[in-house]
């Protein structure tokens, strides 16, 4: 619900809205609204448009830095009331915002982008004006970088419903704004999408829309303020699982029948890499360390949820040496599958406890993806993400034969 | 019978192709370039399409571009005698590759999933 609304330039329909969600983010959103209006300027200089700041009632001055950022577009404030929070939350006002704007695209962009160009607006934008309903980036990425993507949304989403977009939840986003009703009206809306899970949220509703998905090349990685892949993990990985095990439901008769998988169309595809993408660096002893930990707080849950040659290969992964540590794809898939059919048999409050459960096995996968890929190159450990996505569809029926009617 | 458009500047793959799938239960034609290629699909309504990567006046990761351009959810498997394409990442518009041998056992494999690929509408 939109708690406050500031329209100085009274806008009631624009062509094209961006929207940066926002909370505390006073230090970035000028420099954002200044690219975002450069690359509008740029290249739609003939479309009215709208920058709008979707914002969790920052204290920092946000609201102050978006107004005061010097560009000619013109600029519309969203507000949630102070006790609500969440990128989700503030995308949910936005949709209510632009049944009234009607816009014919809508471009998402995160404020914390540190190297945002003004040509990103095209790169997620012009797909649209060429036929796609949503569109998603392809940033360069480091091998490890976004490794829940690269073990669990991305697999797990492409053998659901059959689309192969290898970054669907990456933060940003385009779409063309007759999905606007779609995304309003859509099931499975609760608060872990009100937080994180809102990015595989709406990548997941476009795909059962079945309208053209799109995958954008940009050419650089995605640069945002530093943050450590594994902080606040338990709370992104419980948001991105809730959304993901929740929609299932909501859309078993759709991705039941889903076979194999097929490819989007790209954008940009004569564009060239112009940044490599910053490294990253795992301690995959430590994660290693904190799979094993996992064992003794879970394997009694563990022992309900999984089918018992799950529960015996997990046994045999546990004992292996660090040196020789594998966690094979046919056990993780399973794994993955298993949680998600208990996921819909338990009550909503002992919900939580088995998606925390399955973290300690996620980093187990981590520990394995980054053994075996340490000596790839990106393209080869890509390849390897391929082949993992290609037993995850090879072994769906197992999930299909399980899932509680 | 599923109806497979081959693309290969080499004739005698298009022949192992060709007599190969045809062993196999498919329609098979052909097209020994990229010339009016989209011509070619619209006319003969293909049920798949394999193209040949490097022809001697045709790129394939090219001619990929413009089918998925033009016929969206039209099956295409990238045939290649060299994996290094994978580093171009015009290849991920297509459904699978294979590189090519003369056993086709994953070539047929590959088509077999294609054609089976099932999104509901």
């Amino acid at each position: 619900m939109i708690a406050v609304e500031e329209n100085p330039q009274n806008v009631q329909q624009a062509d094209i809205v961006v929207a940066i969600p926002t909370f505390n983010e006073a230090a970035f959103i000028g420099r954002a609204v200044e690219i975002v209006g450069r690359g509008l300027r740029e290249h739609y200089p003939d479309r009215s448009s709208v920058i709008i700041n979707c914002d969790n009632h920052s204290v920092d001055g946000t609201r102050e830095a978006f107004f005061q950022a010097p560009v000619e577009v013109p600029r519309l404030y969203l507000s949630t009331e102070p006790n609500r929070r969440g990128k989700g939350a503030n995308l949910r006002m936005l949709l209510e915002k632009l049944t009234a704007l009607n816009p014919h695209a809508v471009l998402i962009l995160e404020a914390d982008i540190t190297n945002m160009a003004p040509v990103w607006v095209r790169l997620f934008l012009e797909p649209v004006f060429r036929g796609a309903a949503y569109v998603t980036p392809l940033y360069v990425r480091h091998k490890y970088e976004s490794t829940l993507t690269s073990t669990v949304v991305y697999p797990m989403l492409r053998c659901l419903y059959g689309r192969r977009v290898r970054q669907p939840d990456a933060g940003d986003c385009a779409f063309r704004g007759d999905l606007v009703g779609a995304f309003l009206n859509a099931p499975a809306w609760s608060e872990a999408v009100d937080g994180t899970g809102i990015d595989v949220w709406m990548g997941t509703v476009a795909l059962t829309c079945r309208v053209p998905v799109w995958q954008s090349l940009i050419g650089s990685p995605k640069r945002h303020r530093a943050k450590d892949p594994f902080a606040h993990l338990a709370a992104r990985f419980r948001n991105i699982l809730t959304a993901m095990f929740d929609q299932m439901a909501a859309y078993a008769h759709l991705w039941t029948r889903v076979k194999w998988s097929k490819p989007t169309a790209l954008f940009n595809l004569d564009g060239h890499e112009m940044d490599n993408p910053p490294l990253v660096e795992i301690n995959a002893a430590r994660l290693h360390q904190r799979f094993l930990e996992g064992f003794p707080e879970n394997e009694s849950l563990w022992r309900q949820v999984f089918d018992p040659a799950v529960m015996n290969k997990l046994d045999e992964i546990r004992r292996m040496p660090y040196e020789q540590f594998t966690f094979p794809s046919q056990t993780w898939a399973a794994v993955l599958f298993d949680a998600a059919c208990a996921y819909q048999r338990l009550e909503n409050q002992e919900r939580p406890r088995l998606l925390d459960s399955l973290i300690p096995l996620y980093l187990g996968k981590v520990v394995a993806f980054v053994k075996r890929t340490e000596r790839m190159s990106v393209q080869q450990a890509e390849d390897h993400v391929e082949e993992t996505c290609a037993i995850f569809e090879e072994y769906k029926p197992y999930l299909v034969d399980r899932w509680p009617s | 019978m599923a109806k497979i458009l081959v693309v290969d500047d080499e004739e005698h793959i298009r022949l192992l192709y060709s007599e190969e799938l045809r062993d196999a239960g498919y329609e098979v034609i052909t097209a020994e370039s990229g010339h009016k290629l989209l011509e070619r699909i619209e006319e003969e309504k293909p049920d798949l399409v394999i193209l040949d990567i490097k022809m001697v006046d045709y790129d394939g990761l090219d001619l990929l571009q413009d089918i998925r351009s033009r016929f969206y959810d039209l099956p295409v498997i990238l045939s290649t005698a060299y994996d290094t394409f994978k580093e171009d990442s015009k290849s991920i518009a297509a459904d699978y590759y294979v590189v090519k041998s003369f056993d086709l056992t994953e070539l047929k494999k590959k088509i077999a999933m294609a054609l089976e690929t099932h999104l509901p509408g």
